[in-house]
């Protein structure tokens, strides 16, 4: 494949408007990619050829577990680049491509950490040729626009499907993705918890009988939502053992945790820092992820130790007298682990719910109804006020009543400027929940206030 | 005063939030003092509908279709064709809807049997009908404004012996055609609309549960409620949806 004048043009008016959207300080991560491959739908396959990408898919954790996979690649000092705020359909990951390359289509960095939209894998893997695909778990997500789980899941196939060489990283308690070693031909690297987890939340199973068989599964031990010991009594399709596994949790607090590791290497005591269960999926993923890219297990162990997020996800800001810590929710499965989170701390504490209903969030907000917000009643006592906001704050409103809040006392802003206002006279620590363009909008607002980087910095 | 509220299949219909209807039935039982018993009956699992006073089945995944028509088959169809000819009162919601008719047909033609419990049938469309919702119900079904969210690609026709339950006013409703939405039949009232549709449809959930009160106890009357909460969304979609 060599640089056609097609692609050289591509690329060409891609910087251009890049450049010219970040003068006009906007975000300025799809748009210019967008166009730039309407010019040349091929771009990204010309412009990756050279690079060894490792991509994760998934529903939930995606953005973290490339964070994670980032630090190790600078702690290791290898040359990567990444697609740093979300933009990841083929538009924004080819943008970043453009802007790490010289005018030419020749790499400036030998590295990639790509996060990938589930239903954009089909189209994307085939021109990013990943040398390791991670996919993260399958959880019901936008159903307005994902559609059915099933549908995601053949989604990833496919897109899978047109590379044979990836290693595929694999959630091996998700019998989704577990799914995908049944049928390709990629080797497959599975990662795990080994170990029943008290989780108390229930959300309704998104994959409650077989893949394959449609008979009922039975679950040995759960870790969360569909996640956990499964085997089918039926056909015999089960969990597989793990090649990477957590298989003890020896502490979890509200800002990390440490966990007993299981990996080919042998078994020791690692530090994650970041905290709540989810993230010790994404921390396990990481670690098979970066030794799949060659990466020396002391120097992936220490990324997790000491890398930190941002972007939303347990992101802390200096807000308000006692501070406040943000966490990005966008599906059931998610949310109830968020707030899962909550129940594990102490202290009294403001709640903030951001719930918006554009493109990115999601039309529909019933998912809202399928997250477990009744963990919050048994703490209610420790909830000393209710932040309510977002285009569908009174729909977040009516969930937290129902879920045995006394709505009496809520605040409802719409208006984020007001909203912060509000929150920086606050006394107690906050945990603000917001859906994802309510986190780009409020993260701006707060960042702007009080410090903090831009989401595209 | 007890409830006896039976949600049907709560392990595959639960597609799009619809355990809030059933949050939101016991809820406003509680807040009045009435005592609710909730019997969750998943697949392969006894249920008891004829001693049900308000069954509910929510919308789920294509996926799992087979194993619950074929769990439908095994005795429970059958049953419930006897509890809503008795008068139990029902909501069915989006693939519990289509479910009470007598068929879904794809729209390359392949054919799928339901329990014929109403006179109506579905036929899958190309296109996917999704969005927000104003559904303004028939006098017979209380006339209230139902605020929900629909998505669905099937295409759905009554019989001409069966009853709208609501006129569209914003969506596609049924069929997104005829401009009606939902049914309603002896106490059954089916719906497209999730949202979930009871949490902010308090004036609809109480007819529901005056329905099934009434049909145990006799009349009853229904003590008001706080719905200051409830009316602030349900308002705030509808003059969006008005508004454009």
């Amino acid at each position: 494949m060599r640089f056609s004048l097609r692609a050289f043009a591509a690329a060409l008016v891609c910087r251009l408007l890049r450049f010219a959207s970040r003068v006009l300080r906007r975000g300025g991560t799809a748009t210019p990619g967008k166009i730039a491959v309407r010019i040349c739908p091929t771009l990204l396959s010309v412009l990756a050829r050279e690079v060894s990408v490792v991509a994760v898919t998934g529903t939930n954790g995606k953005t973290t577990c490339c964070r994670m996979i980032e630090e190790a690649f600078s702690e290791a000092g290898l040359p990567y680049l990444a697609n740093r705020s979300g933009a990841n359909l083929m538009s924004g990951i080819t943008t970043e491509f453009v802007m790490n390359s010289t005018l030419f289509g020749r790499p400036k960095k030998q590295y990639a950490v790509i996060e990938c939209d589930e239903a954009a894998a089909r189209t994307v893997f085939g021109q990013l040729r990943p040398k390791v695909i991670v996919v993260n778990n399958l959880f019901r997500d936008q159903l307005d626009r994902y559609g059915e789980i099933t549908h995601t899941l053949s989604n990833i196939r496919e897109g899978i499907r047109s590379v044979p060489d990836a290693l595929l990283c694999l959630n091996t308690d998700c019998s989704l993705c577990s799914s995908l070693a049944e049928d390709l031909p990629n080797r497959v690297l599975r990662f795990g918890i080994d170990t029943e987890l008290n989780t108390v939340s229930e959300v309704p199973s998104d994959a409650s009988h077989c893949i394959r068989c449609k008979a009922e599964y039975v679950y040995d031990y759960h870790t969360y939502a569909h996640l956990g010991g499964f085997r089918c009594p039926s056909c015999g399709y089960r969990r597989e053992p793990a090649d990477y596994a957590v298989t003890e949790i020896l502490l979890m607090d509200g800002t990390h945790s440490e966990v007993r590791l299981r990996t080919p290497g042998g078994t020791e005591d690692i530090r994650v820092n970041l905290p709540a269960v989810y993230n010790l999926y994404n921390a396990v993923a990481a670690l098979c992820a970066c030794e799949a890219m060659g990466i020396a297990h002391a120097v992936c162990v220490q990324a997790l130790g000491r890398f930190s997020c941002g972007f939303g996800r347990m992101e802390d800001f200096a807000l308000g007298a006692a501070g406040a810590k943000m966490i990005l929710v966008k599906n059931p499965a998610g949310c109830s682990q968020a707030l899962e989170f909550l129940s594990g701390t102490q202290e009294p504490f403001a709640l903030t719910v951001c719930l918006n209903d554009r493109g990115a969030d999601g039309t529909d907000i019933s998912w809202i109804w399928d997250a477990n917000f009744e963990l919050l009643a048994p703490m209610a006592d420790r909830i000393r006020a209710v932040y309510v906001s977002g285009d569908r704050a009174e729909d977040m409103q009516l969930r937290l009543k129902y879920a045995g809040l006394d709505d009496t006392g809520f605040r409802l802003i719409h208006d984020q400027e007001a909203l912060v206002d509000a929150l920086a006279a606050e006394q107690l620590p906050i945990y603000i929940m917001p859906t994802y363009t309510a986190m780009l909008e409020l993260r701006s607002a707060i960042v702007r206030r009080c410090g903090g980087a831009e989401f595209w910095e | 005063m007890r409830l006896k509220i039976c949600h049907l299949y709560p392990d595959v219909l639960n597609l799009y939030g619809d355990n809030g209807n059933i949050i939101c039935l016991r809820e406003r039982l509680r807040r009045r003092g009435i005592d609710c018993e909730l019997q969750r009956v998943p697949i392969g699992e006894k249920a008891d509908l004829s001693n049900a006073d308000l069954v509910f089945i929510g919308g789920g995944q294509d996926f799992e279709q087979e194993v619950l028509l074929q769990d439908l088959r095994g005795g429970k169809a059958a049953e419930l064709r006897a509890a809503i000819e008795d008068g139990v009162c029902v909501l069915a919601i989006c693939g519990g809807y289509q479910m009470l008719g007598a068929y879904y047909e794809t729209h390359d033609g392949t054919r799928c049997d339901f329990i014929g419990a109403l006179d109506l049938y579905t036929v899958g469309s190309p296109q996917r009908m999704i969005g927000n919702t104003v559904f303004q119900c028939t006098e017979e079904c209380g006339g209230a404004e139902l605020i929900g969210f629909e998505n669905h690609s099937g295409k759905t026709r009554l019989g001409s012996g069966l009853k709208p339950l609501a006129r569209v006013v914003v969506g596609h409703g049924n069929n997104g055609e005829d401009g009606f939405e939902g049914a309603h039949y002896k106490n059954v009232f089916g719906s497209y609309s999730h949202g979930p549709l009871l949490p902010k449809n308090p004036a609809f959930c109480d007819l529901l549960l005056r329905t099934a009160l009434e049909r145990r106890f006799g009349s009853v009357s229904l003590e008001a409620l706080d719905d200051r909460a409830e009316n602030a969304a349900h308002d705030a979609m509808r003059r969006r949806l008005l508004k454009s």
